[in-house]
């Protein structure tokens, strides 16, 4: 019987000596709080632009994973679940969990969310999804586990933190 | 002054930061995340672009204000943290300048942008300029019409607040505001620098 042995993620942590830049594995990253977080999603909400948060986030996380899996030669999908899984924790975005990826379609819960715990902090729970960033976050690991382009995963959230769930579940589909 | 800021850059820029086993960064009184600069610029730009043109005052408002209310909170964080007690506080001779000195250091080591002050007048009026910002990366040819660096300008004019704007309030109510940050110069408009004047938040530039 096989033994899956869990895959941990690499980190190659960098701080640009000369404008003190941070870059992990080669990447620009920031360190951002709550209240930035939400309040760009409160401006997405507002605009009625909330397809422009998710598909600003699908974006930046589809080459990192791209990138991550072919420089770490990372094929089995079971590693670059785990892969996603722990990226995702480490930017501090909660505790994601992939319940199930097929060719069209997916379930991915959030058992802790930064937004959705961030937003009920400042703003008390809501009466709508609105974790569009993890939602791009989902999209990106989506489309690059399998091999699609950018821009062709549908992601729902149907049950929401915010709105007072104990976990946030999410249903992928695609175009 | 008495603010080594490169000792401050050197020391805090090498902090570690991960989620923990829920996946959450919890410090500073916050809960921190760490995405990559492009997803922040996307957004901000591609909203920013893509609005109605009268309505654009009304978005670079609010991204400001994000960036205004994250520097208040996460700032009050940074001021009363360990980190800054164990390397920033022995620094500090004449509060709250030093403070604010001091805290630039720490925006430059986290990242936000390679950025000091190069004018300080005491309750009225700071000059920050910035050498090397995130904000202006998406500017790949030419220059832009119209600065875009609204976390900076949020984030300056939050951290006058913290030291001219009476006590922290956590609600945001008192203290939060106080300061209003124009941006006059940036590397995305083709300036050397980006620059920005903190005046008090009645004289005369408006909200922003």
């Amino acid at each position: 019987m096989f033994k899956f042995e869990k895959t941990n993620l690499f980190l190659n942590k960098k701080v640009d000596p000369k404008h003190y830049r941070h870059f992990v594995n080669k990447v620009p990253m920031v360190l951002h709080c709550h209240h930035y977080s939400t309040l760009y999603t409160q401006l997405a909400l507002d605009a009625k632009e909330e397809e422009v948060l998710l598909k600003s986030m699908e974006e930046a996380i589809y080459p990192i994973l791209e990138n991550y899996y072919k420089d770490n030669n990372i094929e089995r999908i079971d590693d670059k679940v785990e892969v996603a899984c722990q990226y995702f924790s480490f930017m501090g975005l909660g505790k994601m969990s992939v319940i199930s990826i097929s060719e069209n379609s997916a379930e991915v819960h959030l058992l802790r969310s930064h937004l959705d715990e961030g937003w009920i902090k400042k703003f008390g729970k809501y009466d709508r999804p609105i974790n569009y960033i993890a939602s791009g976050f989902i999209a990106a690991m989506f489309e690059v586990i399998n091999d699609k382009r950018t821009n062709t995963a549908i992601v729902q959230e149907v049950q929401s933190i915010a709105k007072g769930a104990e976990r946030a579940v999410f249903r992928v589909s695609t175009k | 002054m008495s603010i080594d800021r490169k000792r401050i850059i050197d020391a805090l820029s090498k902090i570690e930061v991960a989620g923990n086993d829920n996946g959450l960064i919890e410090g500073f009184g916050v809960l921190v995340n760490q995405m990559p600069t492009t997803f922040w610029n996307n957004f901000a730009e591609k909203l920013v672009s893509k609005v109605d043109p009268g309505l654009i005052d009304a978005t670079e408002y609010l991204l400001i204000n994000a960036g205004h209310e994250c520097g208040y909170h996460t700032g009050y964080g940074i001021i009363t943290s360990d980190e800054w007690n164990a390397v920033v506080k022995p620094m500090i001779e004449k509060a709250p300048e030093d403070i604010l000195y001091g805290a630039f250091a720490v925006f430059t080591a986290w990242g936000w942008a390679d950025c000091e002050i190069v004018e300080l007048v005491p309750n009225q009026r700071m000059v920050v300029r910035a050498y090397d910002y995130y904000e202006s990366d998406p500017v790949k040819f030419g220059r832009l019409e119209r600065p875009c660096a609204y976390m900076l300008r949020g984030i300056s004019a939050a951290f006058m607040d913290l030291a001219y704007g009476g006590p922290y309030d956590k609600t945001g109510k008192k203290g939060l505001k106080t300061f209003t940050c124009k941006q006059t110069k940036g590397i995305e408009c083709g300036d050397a620098y980006g620059e920005f004047i903190v005046v008090r938040a009645q004289a005369g530039y408006g909200q922003y």
